[in-house]
């Protein structure tokens, strides 16, 4: 391997990088999707329109109501509705929540008393929430004695915020996507303007083309990963727990592993046009998908947890989580293994990449 | 490495190459091509598009895979990998304008990137020397996305050079290359040459011929001639006729006619094109007749005038107050270099671009406003460089779209169909795809989608281009039965400058400014003795100087 024909790529690159304004695409899609995403997605529920019709009139049913105005997460009108009419209203979407407190209700709380709730399920997932949300309240909200209490603590996000959720999940989708598109349009390029030629006839070797062609885009990423994590502690106040150190060469392997996706794509495609959309459609899915950020893996049903495996995602995001939010690091023996599955992902592509480049035309 | 291998050299053969073949898919691409090169020689390719040069010289390079064998200075290599070795040696400089530069480096830029991916040490003496033959010392800081069609080529070529090959490949380094540079071009190998170089350069163009030492002729894959210029020529001979003629037998082009069957017409010395029309008959291949029906069009004497037509782009005049006229059943020929503004100037014609200044009547009607053009585009059939055919579509389909956009009946559209199929001849490839059949057939039913609707007048921008020899002859004889039996007019840009012969009238266009617009008749009576390529040289060269 000789420096001076990576020196002369990594110097043309630079320069080709800069005049033809890509530059800003490689700074500014990282940081649009970290904004975008970071700020965009929201697990919370609040502000849940909601008709509670009290007919206990009692102490205990005001001390519910108080409990549930007294929220974020719900804004309360009390009003004197039939069944039927409440019902009327979450159809005609102008409630999401309806309560019913029946009648005597504190009278009977100890022989077995029920509440109505009926929510609005058309999203799933909101409805599923609110449903946890409007347990704890009447639980554990107030302070009269039950025979149960749920005791629950949320582990390494303590207070649930959406940040600490989805900002470190974006990681690994950034750093699938944006690196292997870039690395496919520099090699593709290449062959479709003609330039490709000027590898073909001199006497330089597959192995010296590739790491010349691979060193820009993974250089260009690297820096973004500074980037990101410096957004990730200021802009959106996640806390950093684990190992700064074994988060970088993690994340350094990944683009690695990043940019020989690139290369793959770069050699079954011959145009521009072709190598983005192809690598653009075989990095979001996966690294949306199995990111963590929607669903965690472990309740994955059969196939999706064998997909979820298939891809490096899935692994680059546990150590990320894991630095961001446990603090872990090697002394969890699942990330031991996760970091050398990384390692492995990244020598297996990028010698797919040398033994399927072809030095000459197809 | 070289000089083990100079030791080893003692015939003075440089490169031979024995028994070549190379494939794409099922597609054979060159067949059993041998020769041998020389030291200090230049060896020609010349051939039409697709007849296997460039394959062969990508052989040569080691850029793709072949069968048979390659000694390069007794070194054997049967492979692109074995290539490896040899690749110091030898620089390929492909085809295409420029199409190994990067757009956004400068010609500075350009010798660092390259001197670096060859392992060169900065030789200032040789850098210097280099770009100063190819004029570009003054222009080292510019992109080369700011260089013209010329200077891209003439920069590729040094760059080729910078490694001081042995062995030279240049893939029709002057097509589309305008005549001056072109001659520059040639200075610099010359140059090199001298300096113990050697050379294999492809070309398109018949009249570089007499450039090169000897000369291999290409056709369909194989090679079908080899020697020199005068040899080749020599061996055709017996053939060929003064004069053209109509005749299932024998092909004309050019005004000779070249037939195996003693003729009765005197006899005259062939030129290099004729040896593919023999080659042609040798393979028992006949020409087409063309029948197309008399038909007499009522149109006025003059069908298209122009006065002082002017178009900018920014700063940039591509066409510069150009008054043009154009008769009833002419056929003119729109000559220039790259870049001088034929192009715009058939699209201000055709009313795809806005005038910027200047008049444009059409039949008699000044041309203003949006509809005029609508109307204009009625009147005219264009065929674009390149064809703009669909390749998705049969060839049945496309003029079946063709039909339909300009409004035709379903009826009125098949009979047309069938009509100009068997007019030009290609109604065995209907159910073709465009990418199936040979360009000389794309090239005829292009014109048969431009004449769908019936159009006074046809615009052809470079359709000759790459298209074959025996082709090309064809599509000459077609359009001088169109202009006679149809009385269309017809106004055609070319590069080859043998076909300007063909035409009735040229106009001569230079960085926009027309400086000849005359009868082809007169301009040889002007200039007699010379061939049409030698004229267009020669007013080039006096416009230079004033």
């Amino acid at each position: 391997m000789r420096i001076n024909v990576i020196k002369a790529y990594f110097k043309k690159e630079v320069i080709d990088l800069i005049r033809n304004k890509m530059i800003i695409l490689t700074y500014l899609i990282p940081l649009m999707i970290l904004i975008l995403f970071g700020f965009g997605i929201k697990m919370e529920v609040t502000h849940v329109r909601t008709i509670i019709i009290d007919n206990d009139h009692s102490k205990l049913s005001l001390e519910i109501i108080n409990k549930f105005s007294h929220t974020k997460y719900f804004d309360v009108k009390v009003e004197n509705l039939t069944y039927k009419e409440a019902l009327h209203k979450i159809q005609t979407n102008k409630a999401d929540m309806i309560i019913i407190i029946p009648p005597s209700f504190s009278k009977n709380l100890y022989k077995g008393a029920q509440i109505g709730v009926f929510i609005d399920g058309s999203f799933p997932l909101r409805a599923v929430t609110l449903q946890g949300y409007v347990e704890k309240v009447l639980i554990n909200g107030f302070n009269i004695k039950l025979p149960i209490k749920i005791e629950n603590r949320n582990f390494f996000n303590e207070s649930m915020r959406d940040y600490n959720a989805i900002v470190p999940g974006l990681f690994g989708l950034i750093f699938l996507v944006v690196p292997a598109s870039l690395a496919a349009i520099m090699i593709v390029k290449e062959k479709e303007v003609g330039t490709i030629f000027n590898f073909y006839s001199a006497p330089i070797t597959k192995i010296e083309f590739i790491i010349s062609k691979l060193i820009p885009p993974f250089l260009f990423h690297s820096v973004n990963i500074f980037i990101l994590l410096i957004l990730a502690l200021y802009l959106f106040d996640v806390p950093f727990r684990g190992n700064f150190f074994i988060f970088w060469i993690a994340s350094e392997i990944y683009i690695l592993i990043s940019v020989g996706i690139g290369l793959l794509v770069s050699i079954i495609t011959s145009t521009q046009i072709a190598a983005l959309v192809l690598s653009v459609v075989i990095t979001i899915i996966p690294g949306f998908l199995y990111s963590g950020i929607l669903m965690p893996i472990s309740s994955m049903g059969k196939e999706s947890l064998i997909e979820a495996h298939i891809f490096p995602v899935m692994y680059y995001n546990h150590l990320v989580y894991d630095s961001f939010l446990v603090g872990e690091g090697f002394k969890s023996g699942g990330n031991i293994l996760y970091f050398f599955i990384l390692c492995a992902y990244a020598v297996i592509l990028i010698t797919l990449g040398t033994l399927f480049l072809k030095k000459a035309i197809k | 490495m070289s000089s083990k291998f100079q030791a080893l050299d003692s015939k003075n053969i440089l490169l031979e190459v024995k028994n070549v073949s190379v494939s794409y898919g099922k597609k054979i691409a060159i067949k059993n091509a041998s020769f041998s090169l020389k030291e200090k020689e230049i060896l020609g390719f010349i051939g039409a598009d697709g007849a296997g040069k460039s394959s062969t010289l990508h052989a040569i390079a080691g850029v793709v895979s072949f069968d048979g064998e390659i000694i390069y200075k007794n070194y054997v290599y049967y492979s692109p990998k074995e290539a490896e070795k040899i690749k110091n040696e030898i620089s390929l400089m492909p085809q295409g304008l420029g199409l190994v530069l990067y757009d956004f480096l400068t010609i500075k830029e350009h010798f660092d990137f390259f001197r670096d991916l060859r392992g060169l040490k900065k030789a200032m003496e040789y850098e210097t020397k280099l770009l100063k033959m190819a004029g570009l010392y003054e222009f080292q800081d510019r992109l080369a996305v700011n260089l013209s069609g010329g200077m891209r080529q003439k920069l590729s070529l040094i760059l080729s050079l910078l490694p001081r090959p042995k062995l030279l490949i240049l893939d029709e380094p002057t097509t589309g290359v305008d005549p001056i540079s072109r001659a520059e071009l040639w200075d610099i190998v010359n140059e090199m040459r001298n300096n113990g170089m050697s050379a294999i350069i492809s070309t398109a163009y018949m009249s570089e011929a007499s450039k090169m030492d000897r000369i291999l002729l290409f056709d369909e894959g194989e090679i079908i001639a080899k020697g020199t210029s005068e040899e080749l020529i020599a061996d055709i001979k017996d053939y060929t006729y003064e004069g053209e003629m109509e005749s299932k037998e024998c092909f004309s082009f050019n005004k000779r006619t070249y037939c195996l069957n003693s003729l009765s017409l005197k006899k005259t010395t062939p030129t290099l094109e004729g040896v593919f029309f023999v080659n042609a008959l040798k393979k028992s291949k006949k020409p087409i007749i063309f029948e197309i029906p008399k038909k007499n069009l009522q149109m006025p004497e003059i069908i298209v005038k122009a006065n002082c037509l002017t178009k900018k782009f920014g700063k940039f005049i591509a066409d510069n107050c150009i008054n043009l006229e154009f008769k009833k059943g002419e056929i003119l020929g729109l000559l220039g270099a790259n870049g001088a503004g034929k192009t715009t100037l058939i699209k201000m014609l055709l009313g795809l671009y806005p005038i910027d200044k200047g008049e444009l009547y059409l039949l008699n009607k000044r041309i203003k406003s949006y509809e005029d053009r609508i109307e204009l585009k009625s009147k005219i059939g264009y065929v674009s460089q390149k064809f703009s055919l669909y390749k998705d579509l049969t060839i049945k389909e496309n003029l079946d779209y063709f039909a339909k956009m300009h409004g035709l009946s379903v009826n009125e559209t098949n009979k047309k169909i069938k009509d100009y199929s068997e007019m030009l001849g290609f109604s065995e490839y209907l159910n073709a795809f465009p990418k199936e059949v040979p360009l000389g057939i794309n090239q005829r039913f292009s014109v048969a989608a431009a004449l769908m609707h019936e159009p006074v007048v046809l615009f052809l921008d470079e359709p000759t281009s790459g298209v074959d020899t025996v082709a090309r002859s064809a599509f000459w004889r077609l359009l001088r039965k169109l202009k006679e039996n149809l009385g269309i007019s017809i106004l055609i840009t070319t590069h080859y400058m043998s076909e300007a012969e063909y035409c009735d009238r040229v106009v001569v266009l230079k960085r926009g400014i027309k400086i000849v617009d005359d009868e082809v008749e007169k301009l040889h009576k002007k200039y007699p003795g010379l061939d049409f390529e030698e004229i267009f040289l020669e007013i080039y060269k006096e416009k230079n100087e004033n």
